[in-house]
């Protein structure tokens, strides 16, 4: 995997200075860069519930979470990215150098990159990021990518510290009305029973209260896991045999013993669908279709 | 008879435990329902799940469990080391290797028998690597040479699966964690055929060996006196236990626990002569992992628990138990 060479400990501590320097003492208004707003200091409360004042607009972020990479892409902010995760793949953020993985990155190269903001993964999977750019006096927001609601709530969010708030408005309006049209397709059709499973032995499948349930909800099926206790678990090969699901949605790559839904269609989707982003309503039109088959157009 | 009735009391457990394992799963039915399928009847989905799940499954759990402890009790007596298991020469480590590597390439869905193929080669790896390395220093095998041979290319095994679940999406290190924890749940009644085909005539090789491994145990330069060909023995029984761990390893994941207790537990039992050790340890050992397995379906279902879960909890305290007489009749 290429990584960008790591700066010198002694400039890293410069930036680190400098940064705190701007830190401390940016509580007074400050001309924006040229093309960008005025910029001001706001108070956004972040998916942890941490408040977080930052001085806006962001001029450059580093996004360690896929899917506020797109959310800025889909906000029109592309140029405002300097630094993105290893699992970024779109062509356009191809140039734009990696940080490493979205948890536990390497603070080095967040470092050198100089951002103003930087996106994190919310829940406090990763205590130790948050931590060290707190010392190092980086301003950070934490964005959860869980649900539809998260990736409203992010492009809100994002809009408002990017300064492109009446497009964050308009792209989540257009994500709801997106969204009621494929229930609107879907009604009167049959409600096919669906599994989602993510492979492994014993098999692990998607339970209630993940985006894939969501998803499949608003596409028209039913999560035959529905009852789960959790998010995603392991569930003994017999419940899918008695489960008896029309549809077995896979990820690409899962294993899978087809013998045991022998009556089941089983469809690999795209890989995006464990991500939600800006696109929510793209992908749940796509899995409509998908578990329609033929009876949906 | 003190070995009669042990004997005759794991038969009877071995077939509880194999008729517990075909009646219940995570999916409730009915002993009759159970019993209509097995004379031929019930529904398609009674029947799938009965004689495609839970039967073949069963049976992996009678050789899997059966090998690992057989395994461990060989291991424990040739290098004459008390925390001996089929896993210390790095055989886990190799089939967790060609496991993850698979599921890490995202081939583990192309076909159902490349993970267990590639789990096989990388112990079989492991296996050649350390019998190498514990051959090169003279003309005989040197079981301390061996073991620490094992040692290192076991941590070499498990640099290499960090290195690999670093490179590798969430959803990757979860299967391939999961992979690495062991289960049953991927039994397949080819998984059965394979596995059966190598533990059986090994386990009757093995069990053929238990008057030279008796010598072995207390040391070779006894066992060369006493006229056992200690090279040719230790070589043999050696590969062989190697070779069941490795089908059981491929199958069925790495299951801690078993190879190791299991042997001890018999031996506390009924002593250390390996004419009962060896056949009591694989029905011990038949026995518990198949009761293991049971629990681990029904304890939280529809939610499975990772077997090596059960084997510890349920293990430990039996254990202990065991422990604790022993040591009580010896004072």
């Amino acid at each position: 995997m290429k990584r960008r060479p790591a700066p010198r400990p002694l400039s890293s501590l410069l930036v680190a200075l400098t940064l705190a320097g701007t830190a401390s003492c940016s509580d007074k208004p400050q001309t924006a860069k040229p093309g960008g707003a005025e910029a001001r200091r706001i108070e956004v409360v972040d998916a942890d519930s941490t408040k977080v004042d930052l001085t806006v607009p962001v001029h450059r972020v580093v996004s360690l979470v896929p899917s506020a990479t797109q959310t800025l892409d889909a906000l029109g902010a592309r140029s405002l990215l300097v630094g993105r995760t290893d699992f970024d793949t779109a062509t356009w953020s191809a140039d734009i150098p990696s940080v490493g993985g979205g948890l536990h990155p390497s603070v080095e190269t967040i470092v050198s990159l100089h951002p103003d903001l930087v996106i994190l993964f919310g829940g406090r999977q990763d205590p130790q990021t948050p931590t060290r750019l707190d010392e190092l006096g980086i301003p950070h927001i934490a964005i959860r990518p869980d649900r539809i609601a998260d990736v409203k709530r992010s492009v809100e969010i994002l809009g408002r510290v990017t300064g492109h708030l009446e497009r964050a408005d308009s792209l989540v309006s257009s994500m709801d009305r997106e969204l009621a049209a494929v229930r609107t397709e879907v009604t009167g059709l049959p409600h096919p029973r669906v599994a989602y499973v993510l492979g492994g032995q014993p098999p692990w499948v998607a339970g209630p209260g993940t985006y894939i349930d969501e998803l499949i909800g608003i596409a028209g099926g039913i999560n035959v896991f529905a009852d789960l206790d959790r998010l995603y678990a392991p569930v003994s090969p017999e419940q899918l045999v008695a489960r008896r699901p029309d549809v077995v949605l896979l990820p690409p790559g899962a294993t899978f013993d087809r013998t045991l839904v022998p009556g089941a269609r089983v469809e690999t989707v795209n890989g995006d669908l464990e991500r939600p982003g800006p696109d929510v309503a793209e992908q749940a039109r796509g899995l409509a279709r998908l578990i329609h088959g033929s009876e949906h157009s | 008879m003190k070995r009669l009735s042990v004997g005759s009391g794991l038969v009877v457990a071995l077939l509880a435990a194999v008729v517990l394992g075909v009646r219940f799963g995570s999916v409730p039915l009915s002993t009759h329902d159970v019993i209509s399928v097995l004379l031929g009847g019930g529904d398609a989905t009674q029947r799938t799940i009965v004689l495609s799940i839970r039967m073949p499954r069963t049976l992996l759990g009678v050789f899997v469990g059966g090998g690992l402890a057989l395994a461990g009790a060989t291991f424990q007596a040739l290098l004459r080391n008390p925390l001996a298991e089929p896993y210390i020469l790095g055989i886990s480590g190799g089939a967790s290797v060609g496991a993850v590597l698979v599921i890490a390439l995202g081939l583990a869905g192309t076909s159902s028998a490349l993970l267990p193929l590639a789990a096989f080669c990388g112990a079989l790896l492991a296996i050649v690597l350390v019998f190498r390395v514990a051959t090169s220093t003279g003309r005989s095998m040197d079981v301390r040479v061996l073991l620490l041979a094992g040692v290192v290319v076991a941590a070499f095994f498990s640099a290499c699966i960090a290195f690999i679940l670093s490179m590798s999406r969430a959803r990757t290190v979860q299967s391939a964690v999961l992979w690495i924890m062991g289960s049953l749940a991927g039994a397949e009644w080819r998984n059965v055929v394979v596995v059966a085909t190598y533990t059986v005539p090994a386990a009757a090789v093995l069990m053929g060996l238990a008057r030279p491994l008796n010598l072995m145990a207390v040391g070779e330069e006894t066992a060369h006196y006493l006229g056992t060909d200690v090279e040719r023995v230790k070589r043999i029984a050696l590969g062989i236990a190697a070779l069941i761990t490795a089908a059981g390893v491929a199958v069925a994941g790495v299951i801690g626990f078993v190879g190791l207790v299991v042997p001890h537990a018999v031996r506390l039992v009924v002593g250390s002569d390996h004419r009962t050790l060896l056949p009591f340890s694989f029905l011990a050992g038949a026995a518990f992992l198949t009761l293991a397995d049971v629990l681990a379906r029904m304890a939280l279902a529809p939610t499975e628990v990772p077997i090596g879960v059960i084997t510890a909890f349920v293990g430990v305290p039996i254990f202990l138990v065991l422990l604790r007489r022993s040591l009580g009749t010896a004072t």
